[in-house]
């Protein structure tokens, strides 16, 4: 049926349609391709600079540059037609003063950073593009390297207690039951022990109050005494003596950025984890805990394959 | 992004090697510095690698045994001999050897060295240890002198109390129960920037053991209080301090035990308990140099104080300078003449050489003009010994596949004893040791190693160690290991000086009120080192899909050269002449049933042989343990624990112990009521033939507040 419809003549009606749709098209193409794509943050360290350069490198047609915080002027004066991408804290802060502006692409913000800015409204404008590996991954991480696990132990403090819902409802079709424990004062270790009681692997939330160089040495040791993997927060810990994490790094933010940037920004999402990661591992550790070595490009598959078919 | 998957392990490697590097340069992962924590220096090995079999008693277990005594939790241990001497009095040996005593073994607390300088024997109830300070108990089944130094011949207990940071807040706790249980624990811990602390009181009392052979009330009980202070404090990044100090103070009952040795003698004294003070300090400073490599170094102090002064009654001519002129002549004729004077009052002194009989007709006159008279005095026989130890260990990974242990130890010894030693005896030992750990490929694991000891009293020695793991995949291994061991001979097996200043004499004794008495008992001063062989095949594997964790091994042990005498004063000469050796199999299985049910088995199958029937007495053939943990939700849990022996020391031991525990939150607070039923199934006397219950069951019930 659709075979002899196509081997019609198209009428000159349809012609003109046609022809209009690929002009949008085109035009639409050209203003893409010409994009002026602005990059800002506080400071322009070699890391900016390799990124801006990497992202440069990506998209030759657009025009891609960085330019200090400072040296900006109110978000609203900004051309509209502009792509404007957030690296840092500050310069969101910058871009917050003004509701008008360009098209904004907020990188490096973590669901902590956003809650405390925002608390439960997330502003219209921007494109929040988070930084902490989507909790229902690291779930998914824990299934697959440790298959026997049950108990997930979770430690949070009042920043971190909103994320526990979508914890629990990530974790109940995974069969795994999340034993959420409030850690308000670091220095009080009960808390710890009586998470790593109840739990058969520790949860990393990416919250710096709980996971941080101060606090790292006591969560390893203590965990590690129990026998009791932690999973996450992010690849320093892993390198430190977390057993895993799923982790974006500046070649999966490319390629999720490159993928954003040929779509209008109409089309941007209002926030997004990025679709692009890898999984870290330590050997040591897991050797030590008896777990087998793991394929980390595997795991890494897997776990994608399983979030396009859920 | 998934393009080109080597294997995992040049991955892993090349992530390891690079991340340092990729943390710096990529804005997107935390460039927030964070030391390598878990390094490889720090990390054990995993069950499957482990170079022997361990036995590992975690603190759920612990807590669920409802113990009073380390020494009761070692029925845990598959192999793992326990009995009692008396109610204050624990034996404890792997796979056996002499009933009352047990010197074989090596126990650490928190790495310290805790037997007996002079006397090598572990004081169970003395360890200056609560119960409730511990988090785990680890127990090396076999000789390992290249990890734990001297004395480790047969097993290693080691001991670890509760880091200070895990001991946050207040913990009280009482227990009230039959047979005079009345035992407390208090301890506060706190934290501060870099340092946690914890501080504990505790103490112990019960009425031991009813009844002795004839029926009557046996006197062996115990009382005694504990203090603890442990610290730790980060001092830099990679730097810390951890110390201790623990004190016991405490009066052990013992019965009156001395049989005058002279006929006629009805006085007598009516106990000849102890006072039993034990103090230890350590300090532990660790270091990490880099993550590859880290070294510690420990220094401990010591003392044991056991005051032993009790009034002995027998015939005067005990003290006669003839007699004892006599016995150092020849002990046997003498004893002889001794037990049986009466005999020799008519006919004269027996056979014997002209200075022997002249000596002996002597004693028969004394005896006749009235050395046959009561005296009563009093008999210390006390000990003090002291340990001053300084160890250094290195831990140096050399690469992925190869880990180095290495250091070096100091000990001084020193015991001071009129009784046992006639003043003061010390002893220098000097120990390096070194253990190499080789992967080689995924599946073979080796290690190997070496220890060198000398001792200023008995000479020097190197013993050996080797161990493959075929490892089937990293939860499962096989493994053969072969070792030596060595122990040296103690300084009262070696150099006793025993003999009795007994003072306070009344009457006097030829005048005199205080006089030696005249058996005198010297160590042979020459003994060589009792040595070990020991064979070993086993399996260890996890099954995570289970839960279940199982060990399986067989062994074949010998000792030569070994010093099996009892320690008594009459004629105690001991020699290297003895031997024995200890062949069969055993089994540990923990079973995580599911997330509220745990099932624990242990059998021991040992058959002794040993060319001193002694030596054979303290094994029990068939000896093994069940238990059954359940969290019943609701805060309710219960433990049931059967333990059996087919028989120690000829008595057969067969006990089941309930225990039931509720919690109870109260705010922020935690209340934790417990029973505890232990219930024997056999009739028979515990261990010895003194040791008897009038009840075959006890109950005692503990109440703890944490908050």
């Amino acid at each position: 049926m659709r075979y002899a419809l196509s081997r019609k003549m198209p009428t000159a009606r349809q012609w003109l349609a046609g022809l209009c749709l690929f002009v949008t098209a085109w035009l639409y193409g050209v203003a893409v391709q010409a994009a002026d794509i602005l990059l800002t943050g506080a400071e322009e360290s070699p890391g900016v600079q390799s990124f801006v350069q990497a992202l440069s490198e990506l998209r030759p047609t657009d025009r891609v540059h960085f330019q200090p915080l400072a040296s900006l002027p109110a978000p609203g004066k900004l051309p509209s037609s502009l792509r404007l991408i957030l690296l840092d804290l500050p310069s969101l802060d910058w871009r917050m003063q003004d509701s008008q502006g360009p098209a904004t692409l907020v990188l490096r913000i973590s669901r902590l950073q956003a809650r405390q800015r925002f608390g439960t409204t997330q502003p219209s404008h921007l494109s929040l593009l988070w930084s902490d590996p989507p909790l229902s991954r690291q779930l998914q991480l824990i299934r697959r390297i440790l298959p026997q696990a049950q108990r997930v132990g979770v430690l949070f403090d009042q920043h971190s207690e909103f994320l526990l819902k979508e914890l629990q409802s990530a974790a109940n079709p995974l069969n795994l039951h999340i034993v959420p424990q409030r850690w308000d004062n670091t220095h009080d270790n009960r808390p710890l022990q009586t998470v790593l009681k109840n739990s058969d692997v520790l949860l990393g939330l990416d919250d710096p109050d709980l996971y941080n160089p101060r606090t790292a040495k006591n969560l390893l040791l203590s965990s590690y005494a129990r026998q009791l993997a932690l999973v996450g927060p992010n690849v320093s810990f892993v390198r430190a003596g977390s057993l895993a994490s799923t982790y974006s790094d500046q070649s999966d933010w490319l390629t999720v950025l490159d993928e954003l940037l040929d779509h209008p920004p109409t089309a941007w999402p209002r926030s997004l984890y990025p679709g692009r990661f890898k999984v870290s591992s330590n050997a040591q550790v897991a050797r030590s805990l008896g777990i087998e070595p793991m394929n980390e490009a595997s795991v890494a598959a897997e776990l994608a394959e399983g979030e396009r078919h859920p | 992004m998934f393009s080109g998957t080597p294997s995992s392990r040049s991955s892993l490697l090349l992530a390891l090697l690079f991340s340092p590097m990729l943390l710096a340069d990529d804005l997107f992962l935390d460039s927030e510095a964070l030391p390598r924590i878990l390094t490889a220096t720090r990390l054990k090995q995993s069950p499957a690698e482990i170079p022997g079999s361990m036995t590992v008693l975690d603190s759920e277990l612990i807590n669920a045994s409802g113990a009073r005594d380390i020494s009761e939790l070692l029925r845990l241990v598959p192999g793992m001999m326990v009995g009692n001497i008396s109610g204050n009095q624990s034996v404890v040996n792997y796979h056996g050897t002499n009933a009352s005593e047990a010197r074989r073994m090596q126990v650490l607390i928190d790495g310290r060295s805790v037997y007996r300088a002079g006397l090598a024997t572990v004081d169970w109830s003395d360890i200056p240890v609560a119960m409730e300070d511990i988090e785990r108990i680890e127990v090396f089944r076999g000789p390992n002198t290249v990890s734990y130094g001297a004395n480790a011949l047969m097993a290693v207990v080691n001991i670890i109390t509760r880091n200070p940071a895990d001991s946050h807040g207040t913990r009280l706790k009482i227990t009230r129960g039959q047979r005079g249980i009345n035992d407390f624990y208090a301890s506060q811990g706190t934290g501060w920037s870099g340092g946690d602390l914890r501080l504990s009181l505790s103490g112990q009392e019960d009425d031991g053991f009813d009844s002795d052979r004839t029926g009557a009330d046996y006197r062996d009980s115990r009382r005694l209080n504990r203090f603890s202070l442990a610290v730790s404090q980060m001092l830099s990044d990679n730097q810390s301090v951890d110390w201790q100090l623990n004190a016991k103070d405490g009066t052990n009952q013992r019965p009156y035990t001395y049989r005058p040795v002279f006929s006629g003698i009805t006085a007598a004294g009516n106990n000849s308990d102890v006072v039993a003070k034990d103090y230890a300090g350590s300090v532990r400073w660790n270091l990490d140099i880099n993550p590859d490599h880290s070294l510690y170094v420990q220094g401990s102090a010591q003392h044991w104080d056991r005051q032993q002064t009790w009034r002995a009654c027998d015939a005067e001519v005990s003290f006669s300078p003839q007699l004892t002129q006599l016995w150092q002549l020849n002990p046997n004729y003498t004893e002889q003449l001794a037990r049986n004077i009466t005999r020799f009052i008519g006919p004269g002194a027996a056979p014997g050489t002209p200075t022997e009989m002249a000596l002996a007709n002597q004693v028969l006159d004394q005896w006749r003009n009235g050395a046959s008279r009561t005296l009563c005095g009093d008999i210390d026989q006390s000990a003090r010994e002291s340990r001053y130890d300084l160890e250094l260990q290195d831990t140096l990974s050399l690469s992925d596949s190869l880990r180095l242990v290495s250091g070096l130890n100091y000990r001084y010894d020193r015991a001071d004893s009129e009784t046992y030693f006639n003043g003061t005896l010390d002893d220098t030992t000097w120990r390096a040791f070194g253990q190499l750990e080789w992967r080689a490929g995924e599946h073979w694991l080796l290690q190997g190693g070496a220890m060198f000891e000398n001792t200023q009293l008995i000479g020097s020695s190197l013993t050996p160690r080797f161990a493959v793991n075929y490892l089937i995949n990293p939860r499962h291994s096989l493994r053969a290991v072969y070792s030596e061991a060595i122990r040296s001979p103690d300084m009262f097996e070696n150099n006793v000086n025993w003999s009795y200043q007994v003072t306070n004499l009344r009457p006097s004794a030829y005048g005199q009120t205080s006089a030696r008495y005249f058996v005198k008992t010297r160590g042979p001063g020459d003994l060589d080192q009792e040595h070990m062989r020991s064979r070993e095949l086993g399996y260890n594997g996890f099954f995570p899909e289970w839960g279940l964790a199982l060990d399986v091994k067989l062994f074949y042990d010998e000792i030569t050269g070994m010093i099996s005498e009892p320690l008594r004063n009459n004629q105690f000469i001991a020699s290297n002449a003895n031997d024995s050796r200890f062949r069969g199999t055993e089994t540990q299985l923990d079973w995580r049933l599911s997330a509220i049910d745990r099932l624990r088995l242990t059998y021991a199958f040992v058959d002794a042989e040993a060319s001193n029937p002694l030596d054979q007495q303290f094994t029990a053939r068939n000896s093994g343990s069940a238990g059954w943990l359940r969290d019943w939700g609701q805060g309710w849990n219960s433990a049931l624990f059967y333990y059996g022996d087919n028989a120690l020391n000829g008595y057969r031991f067969e006990r089941v112990d309930t225990r039931i525990a509720k919690n109870i939150p109260l705010g922020k607070a935690q209340l934790q009521l417990a029973a505890v039923l232990q219930q024997r199934l056999d009739h028979e006397p515990t261990t010895f033939v003194d040791n008897n219950y009038d009840e075959r069951r006890v109950m005692y019930f503990s109440a703890e507040l944490e908050f």
